[in-house]
């Protein structure tokens, strides 16, 4: 039976329970929080590559690419992350496992705290302040932080005991887990594009007498969510095939947006009541 | 009333403040109905402040982010409007409609200042070619003090120049740019994902990639859908290779014996 060393210890998980509040910071469209991940990890990732920092580059390269997950239940992935980086799991699992657990967490985390508890919270506290009373912001605080603190702290606890308990099983069948893990996370990736690349050609032209819309009429026909793949795909082939630089590609996303404001092709939607 | 330049700096920290919690920390103390009592103490009115905050959290409760469009900043809509509740002594569904456009503003705002700082991406990564992780730290910092700046602004502006002719600032923006901002926010999240294939791609895994895609742009099936149908053919493909591995191991060197 295998033995793993436990590395990380109390003090490091207190530092990543604190720095998981601030999953959001260096927070952008290009990687959403995957900035603001790393910051999380690196406690522990720094603990554990201690005497290698050529394997710590490496590591964190492999955890800023993209992240997208609700910020109170994140603490669940890092507890299963750094168990997993611990007892030196595969490569290809943890980045598998990590996006398979983090984009639906974001769904389930969106349905629970932001329209369950936050309403509920907030209406039961507005609505006592609504008679000039102080405690219905007070309740409001309360309720509200002992469910959100709560789920930070049970869940890095909870996610880093499943982690650890699996970590012999997961390394004794490497090969077959980590070809199960990368299915649903490829998977995964590919609802990702579709769902938050948002590209489009609303061009219209006339015809004749008909209005021809580029976007509903052309690429629409052929295949939903037509552009963003092959945005995402050219991006794909400049930088594996082409050796682009990530600054590069943003640059290009900041002229194509401009250049349609300015051209009238991407109108401005006020919000409305 | 009017409000001293000590009472403007006040609620301008405030809002830089709840700015932060609003993405990072998140104890919701940029919610209206705290920031309102806050904003209330501070201009020496607490009842009028607590009321306020309480009809505006109400207002905001009902404003997700549906389809795309942005919700109206709920820390600028917050502080101002219960600010100009005390401020203009008007009920506050009519003072939340002096506050809404520096609300809506500060969205905007926001969505560019999210799109811009991915310039702070490729700094990031020589941050950690070069193992300086303490930079990397200082970085991150660096971003929230930015964020806490913007808020600190969007509110300073129209209490010190006052409402209406901060407006008219507000109405000289040209209308592409904001356009223009808004788009690359969708646009840019395919960088995103093709640094994440760069490093999770392989050829045998073309046609699960492929299905996911189809799954959410046909279909349009949640990430957490194609999540738990990924599983089912995990465990499906775990299975088969499972058998596949007992009969060749039982069949042993026989099996291709004879070809």
């Amino acid at each position: 039976m295998m033995e793993f060393k436990n590395v990380v210890t109390k003090k490091e998980i207190r530092k990543m329970l604190w720095r998981s509040s601030f999953l959001q910071t260096g927070y952008n469209y290009e990687r959403r929080q995957a900035n603001g991940w790393l910051y999380c990890m690196l406690p522990g990732l720094l603990k554990i590559y201690e005497n290698e920092p050529e394997e710590m580059i490496e590591v964190a390269k492999n955890h800023v690419t993209y992240i997208g997950t609700h910020p109170f239940l994140v603490t669940f992935v890092q507890g299963v992350i750094i168990s997993m980086e611990e007892t030196r799991q595969d490569r290809e699992l943890i980045n598998s496992l990590k996006i398979s657990l983090m984009s639906p967490l974001g769904g389930v985390g969106d349905a629970l705290i932001w329209m369950t508890l936050l309403p509920i919270t907030a209406g039961i506290g507005a609505s006592i302040a609504m008679g000039g009373s102080i405690m219905g912001p007070i309740i409001f605080f309360v309720a509200f932080n002992a469910v959100h603190i709560f789920l930070r702290l049970f869940l890095m606890d909870y996610g880093y005991r499943l982690g650890a308990g699996a970590a012999v099983t997961l390394k004794t069948s490497t090969k077959k887990i980590s070809r199960a893990a990368s299915i649903v996370g490829m998977m995964v990736v590919g609802s990702l594009i579709p769902t938050y690349v948002k590209f489009s050609l609303p061009l219209t032209l006339d015809v004749g007498n008909e209005i021809f819309n580029l976007q509903t009429d052309l690429f629409d026909k052929i295949m939903p969510g037509l552009l963003p793949i092959l945005l995402t795909y050219f991006c794909y082939y400049l930088l594996t095939k082409k050796k682009a630089t990530t600054m590069k590609l943003i640059y290009l996303c900041i002229v194509i947006g401009l250049l349609g404001g300015l051209l009238g092709i991407y109108k401005y939607v006020p919000f409305t009541f | 009333m009017t409000i001293s330049i000590i009472q403007i700096l006040l609620l301008a920290i405030l809002a830089g403040i709840c700015g932060i919690d609003l993405y990072n920390g998140q104890i919701h103390i940029h919610r209206p109905i705290i920031t309102g009592p806050v904003v209330g103490l501070i201009l020496g009115d607490l009842e009028t402040g607590l009321i306020a905050g309480a009809s505006l959290e109400f207002v905001w409760m009902a404003l997700v982010p549906l389809a795309g469009a942005q919700p109206p900043n709920v820390v600028i809509g917050g502080i101002l409007g219960t600010a100009f509740t005390i401020i203009t002594k008007q009920d506050p569904s009519i003072a939340v409609g002096l506050a809404l456009p520096f609300a809506i503003i500060g969205q905007i705002i926001t969505i560019s200042f999210f799109s811009f700082i991915a310039i702070i991406n490729p700094w990031v990564d020589k941050a950690i070619e070069a193992h300086e992780f303490k930079k990397y730290d200082n970085i991150m910092f660096g971003w929230q003090v930015t964020y806490f700046l913007i808020n600190f602004i969007i509110v300073f502006i129209p209490l010190y120049f006052g409402a209406e002719q901060s407006i008219k600032i507000i109405n000289a923006m040209p209308q592409w740019l904001i356009a223009g901002i808004s788009a690359v926010g969708g646009i840019m999240p395919a960088v995103g994902f093709a640094t994440l294939c760069k490093i999770m791609y392989k050829k045998a895994y073309l046609p699960f990639l492929v299905v996911g895609v189809i799954l959410s742009a046909y279909l349009k099936l949640p990430v957490l859908a194609v999540a738990m149908i990924g599983c089912a053919v995990a465990l499906y493909d775990y299975y088969i290779n499972d058998k596949i591995e007992k009969i060749e191991e039982s069949m042993g060197d026989n099996l291709y014996d004879g070809i």
